[in-house]
């Protein structure tokens, strides 16, 4: 086939694109593990790995430019460079929010949450990232399709997550007030703000056992952890939008 | 469709992935986009050239447009002696606007293009059937005017070829031969010399096609002293002289460096305000730079497929349409 080289250079960037996402996949799988075990020294890893993670992306992001100014791909090869140029950002994305997570060097709160299994929904994340790229790799439409529709599935289960965490601290807050739980839901920094008011009056009383500002640090902690948690996932349906448009020229995801 | 299905259909280079799903899902018999190298089975539309076998559909060259159409082709074909050059090609042609023929060589692109001036007359051996219409105006009737079409329909040759006479003389040569204008003795004589109407015209003609600030002071010298994008432009502004509606191009800046070329395209996007330019082209990027529709032509005189530029240019239907414009034969 004529074009040898630039073929070649195709399937090597298919081959790098797949490969950064597995070292991406790797850090996140890393920053799970500190947030369940405390690792300090992994989480310091992660936090450093991301350069790593960002010169790669910048080195991919290169061969993109060189493809597009050496060889002109179109219609299909044009299409699959575009994408990946757009997906190589989204990888870069989640190895920041893996660097985010691992941050937190095990104290994301979730002790103080047992019925937020956070650990969980962040796999559940990270597997959608990966089955993304699966999608990437074999250029499988249907496992785009089927992949993005999960995310509905991740954004509720962080929005269940996010309201247990506000029901709890809601509950603490009436606890330190010593009265009923009179507080609406859905104004978080009311809520946070009247649990902080309420403990110079009232924490000398019977809640002298409740460290507020560990409370809220644990919730805020938390909330945050979910928001990233919930950002990868985004991040997996933007490989999925790309990779559809890639192979079907199909906009249906992107838009 | 199962996903296993999918997935063992898909090879990694995500080719076969790109068929619509629906066909998979219905089981039809992949007669488009196979992949069987030349001499695996006896198809004659195998080339040696590694094109793929590939069933042409009609809604693939079905182009529509707003506007009128300036030239509709149908059904032509056209024979060298007993070898088909161009088989049934049916095609529509938007006024005021640049349409790219591409293909690989042989494919017939050039024996259309010459169609449309009815160029292939010249060629003995040549025969034709099918319909060209000119605005409403059937150019193979025989009672057609072939000189005043190629009036109508200008012709700009891949190799420019001035005439060995001034650069004036060769804008007002056409104008004088149609007898637009007439500045001979007997005209003078007459009082009809129309000298400062050619003046007129000839630097018009020179202005559109941007040559005019590089010779307006050097009229009088030889055409064939310019330099080859100049000359090729001279030909441009001579083919301009006698008023056109149509210009056809082949391969007009395939013997020109860079630049030459980048000014022979800007003037070409220039020109489609005016009137319909038709222009054959061997460079994948000069078509998809210039061209509001492009169409492709393959081995076997066959027309593949004809859409708006980009459309053919980022999403093409046909396997080997995409195939050649990525390179991958021709």
């Amino acid at each position: 086939m004529p074009r040898r080289e630039y073929q070649s250079q195709l399937e090597d960037l298919r081959a790098d694109v797949v490969a950064m996402s597995d070292l991406v996949l790797s850090r996140y799988a890393d920053a799970l593990e500190t947030m369940a075990t405390g690792d300090l020294d992994l989480a310091r890893r992660v936090v450093d790995g991301d350069r790593e993670v960002n010169r790669r992306y910048l080195a991919l992001e290169g061969d993109c430019i060189d493809l597009f100014a050496l060889q002109q791909p179109v219609a299909t090869d044009l299409r699959f460079v575009a994408s990946s140029f757009k997906i190589l950002t989204d990888l870069e994305r989640v190895g920041d929010l893996a660097a985010n997570l691992a941050e937190y060097e095990g104290h994301t709160g979730a002790d103080r949450y047992g019925a937020v299994d956070v650990l969980d929904v962040a796999d559940f994340a990270g597997e959608m990232v990966r089955d993304a790229m699966r999608a990437y790799e074999t250029g499988n439409p249907t496992a785009c399709r089927e992949v993005a529709a999960r995310d509905g599935t991740l954004d509720d289960r962080c929005a269940r997550a996010a309201e247990t965490v506000f029901t709890d601290l809601l509950g603490a807050g009436a606890g330190i007030a010593d009265g009923p739980s009179d507080t609406s839901g859905d104004a978080d920094g009311t809520a946070k703000r009247d649990t902080a008011d309420g403990t110079a009056d009232r924490a000398a009383n019977d809640t002298a056992d409740v460290d507020v500002d560990a409370v809220t640090d644990d919730a805020t902690r938390l909330l945050l952890v979910l928001r990233d948690v919930e950002r990868v996932g985004d991040h997996a349906v933007n490989v999925c939008a790309r990779t559809l448009y890639a192979t079907e020229n199909d906009t249906e995801l992107i838009y | 469709m199962s996903n296993a299905q999918q997935e063992s259909t898909d090879p990694s280079t995500g080719r076969e992935a790109e068929q619509p799903s629906t066909e998979r899902d219905i089981g039809q018999p992949r007669t488009e986009r196979t992949t069987e190298r030349p001499g695996t089975e006896g198809d004659t539309q195998t080339t040696t050239a590694g094109e793929s076998t590939e069933q042409l559909r009609d809604e693939w060259t079905d182009y529509h447009f707003d506007g009128p159409a300036k030239l509709t082709v149908e059904d032509l074909s056209v024979w060298y002696g007993d070898e088909p050059a161009l088989r049934n090609v049916s095609m529509e042609i938007p006024e005021h606007s640049v349409t790219a023929l591409v293909g690989p060589s042989g494919c017939g692109k050039s024996t259309f293009l010459r169609s449309l001036n009815r160029m292939n007359d010249r060629i003995k051996a040549a025969r034709i059937e099918g319909s060209v219409e000119l605005d409403d105006e059937e150019l193979y009737d025989p009672n057609a005017d072939v000189v005043e079409l190629r009036k109508r329909v200008g012709m700009v040759f891949q190799s420019p070829n001035p005439f060995a006479k001034s650069i004036r003389e060769n804008v007002s040569y056409g104008p004088r031969k149609h007898g637009d204008v007439d500045t001979g003795l007997l005209a003078r004589l007459l009082g009809r010399d129309d000298s400062d109407e050619e003046a007129a015209l000839v630097e018009r003609s020179l202005q559109r096609a941007a040559l005019w600030e590089e010779v307006h002071d050097r009229l009088e010298d030889s055409a064939l002293g310019l330099s080859g994008g100049q000359q090729q432009r001279l030909c441009i502004a001579r083919c301009l002289a006698v008023d056109p509606e149509v210009i056809l191009m082949d391969e007009p800046a395939s013997a020109l460096d860079p630049i030459a070329t980048s000014k022979i395209e800007d003037l070409v996007e220039e020109l489609a305000q005016d009137y319909t330019v038709v222009i054959v082209t061997h460079n994948m990027q000069q078509a998809a730079r210039i061209s509001d529709q492009t169409a492709v032509f393959l081995t076997g005189g066959r027309l593949a497929e004809y859409d708006e530029t980009d459309t053919i240019f980022e999403n093409p239907e046909s396997q080997r349409v995409e195939d050649y414009i990525t390179g991958k034969f021709g």
